[in-house]
């Protein structure tokens, strides 16, 4: 394993670590200035492809400062990565980094657990400061029903 | 103060149309009645035509009857509707939610048939058969179908039932003009809950409910004109609620759209419900459409549709899909917040749990706030059921209040 991806894949894992503790302020830490969050989703059902959220850095910080503002579902999401390739641009400032990804939500009442959505990080990967960055994330999402839904990101 | 039972139970100082019984929303017998003598009857959405966008398209919609049904592009660019049943053994036809078949081919004995659901081949017909049973006799069962109202396409399983025309009358002509030119879906999802269609419909048709958003209260519910904005009630259940005007920069982090839609004021918002689980929701730049599925008495499949003008350029159509999914989409500010209100009521009204009384009894002159939205689908769901929505069971004995 090379030096760069033990960095990068903790950086994967750190990422789902912060949400999962509601921690934006330090998830946002591990994001580029260039940071842009964006999910996805094929619906076949009318043949397209579905852009559900498009953030810029700004944007993703506005959101996570007006969850309190909302009525939001409490239950809280465990997100479970794997990286599965990094791929190291040429130039050595970037890498392209696939994980497969499954969230689970267990209810605060009685504490069960289940599959809430399934999917991938399609992410790049800054490789240019002192540490490795957060430029791009795509959530591309196989799971497309999730019952009464969300307000926080994957 | 509290109450106790029998205070609890007390009926409501109000007309019994401003109020129901809430075993309208768990009861399975009168879930079952509804499927027969609310949905079987009415016009329903089954999909929208850009969905069909070329011959031999098809797209599989289950019925809220339960009746599983395909809608289908013919050769002659008519869309078709038929059930999703082999005539033969009862298989499915089509399994995918989606596809293009020339030929409409039941995997199980290789019956096949034309988008005009003749039976054109019938595997080893006259070995089997012997004349006594041919192509002719199993032609596919044709359900109503027509294209209308933005471009949606209707089912409705009574042959004789009233046309489309007749079913919608003026309810939808507040948005006629801004459906006129051709529309397409960008967005869909489908979210299960474990509620009542009509619940999700109530939610639909009031306004009052804008406490729950925080994103209403302080780009709607604080600007001028939003309590000027009126219900009106048509003719076998539908309803409207006239346009008012967005202010989006008031929640940080939004702001005035630039893509609009043709001939709506910038930040316009017209809303029109569709008896009996259907609605059209136009506001500043996208189309929203829901179409409720009941599943059971407390189980409910919500479709919705995001749509955008096929005429979008690409830079129009994001800025629409931005538009729709910052409220509307899965993780979107508001759709989530109402879902989780329904759930709720859901989980507070389980079957077999003590009735309740669920009020509609807000009076404003029919203004934002006034419950009449939900009154009006009432008095119609009661006169289709023939029975009474305080009192679905004629047991509850309310005297009348003037």
């Amino acid at each position: 394993m090379q030096p760069d991806r033990i960095a990068i894949e903790e950086l994967v894992y750190r990422s789902c670590l912060a949400l999962d503790a509601m921690d934006y302020k330090g998830y946002l830490s591990l994001c580029d200035d260039s940071f842009r969050y964006t999910v996805m989703a094929l619906s076949p059902e009318i043949r397209k492809d579905m852009v559900w959220l498009d953030h810029d850095k700004k944007e993703m910080t506005l959101l996570f400062n007006n969850l309190p503002r909302h009525n939001s579902d409490h239950s809280p999401l465990a997100r479970h990565a794997n990286v599965y390739t990094v791929e190291t641009a040429t130039d050595g400032k970037s890498a392209a980094v696939v994980s497969a990804l499954q969230v689970y939500k267990t209810t605060l009442d009685g504490g069960a657990t289940e599959l809430f959505a399934i999917g991938r990080y399609l992410d790049t990967v800054s490789l240019e400061g002192d540490a490795p960055r957060l430029a791009k994330r795509i959530v591309r999402l196989e799971t497309r029903q999730f019952g009464f839904g969300y307000h926080v990101p994957f | 103060m509290s109450r106790n039972a029998e205070q609890w139970m007390n009926r409501p100082k109000f007309p019994s149309s401003h109020f129901v019984d809430s075993r309208i929303y768990t009861d399975e017998s009168i879930f079952r009645e509804e499927q027969q003598k609310v949905f079987n009857g009415s016009w329903i959405i089954g999909c929208h035509e850009s969905e069909l966008p070329g011959a031999f398209d098809y797209r599989t919609f289950t019925h809220p009857t339960g009746t599983p049904l395909i809608l289908v592009r013919g050769e002659d660019q008519r869309v078709r509707a038929f059930y999703n049943v082999c005539p033969h053994r009862g298989n499915t036809l089509l399994y995918d939610p989606v596809g293009n078949a020339k030929r409409i081919t039941c995997i199980f004995h290789q019956w096949s048939f034309d988008t005009k659901g003749n039976c054109v081949d019938i595997t080893r017909e006259d070995q089997g058969f012997q004349k006594r049973y041919c192509k002719a006799d199993a032609g596919l069962r044709e359900v109503r179908a027509e294209i209308g109202y933005g471009g949606f396409v209707w089912v409705n399983l009574d042959d004789n039932a009233c046309t489309l025309k007749e079913y919608i009358g003026d309810a939808l002509s507040m948005l006629e003009e801004y459906m006129s030119m051709p529309l397409e879906v960008f967005h869909y999802h489908k979210a299960i809950v474990h509620t009542n269609y009509k619940l999700w419909h109530d939610t639909n048709s009031e306004f009052y409910h804008d406490y729950l958003h925080y994103f209403n209260r302080v780009t709607g519910m604080m600007q001028p004109g939003y309590f000027d904005r009126k219900y009106t009630g048509y003719p076998n259940g539908h309803a409207s609620v006239g346009s008012m005007t967005i202010k989006y920069d008031a929640y940080e982090g939004s702001k005035e759209r630039g893509v609009g839609w043709p001939g709506l004021a910038p930040g316009g918002w017209i809303l029109i419900d569709i008896f009996p689980a259907m609605t059209f929701n136009l506001r500043t730049s996208v189309l929203r459409m829901d179409t409720s599925i009941p599943l059971g008495p407390n189980k409910l499949l919500i479709e919705f549709r995001g749509l955008g003008l096929k005429s979008d350029t690409p830079e129009e159509r994001t800025q629409r899909v931005r538009d729709h999914n910052t409220i509307w989409g899965p993780f979107g500010r508001n759709l989530h917040e109402d879902l989780l209100a329904v759930h709720g009521q859901g989980r507070a009204m389980q079957p077999g749990s003590e009735a309740t009384w669920i009020l509609h009894g807000r009076e404003e002159n029919m203004t934002i706030h006034d419950e009449g939205g939900m009154r009006h689908f009432y008095a119609e769901w009661s006169k289709r059921m023939e029975r009474e929505a305080f009192d679905p069971h004629g047991d509850r004995q309310v005297e009348t209040v003037a």
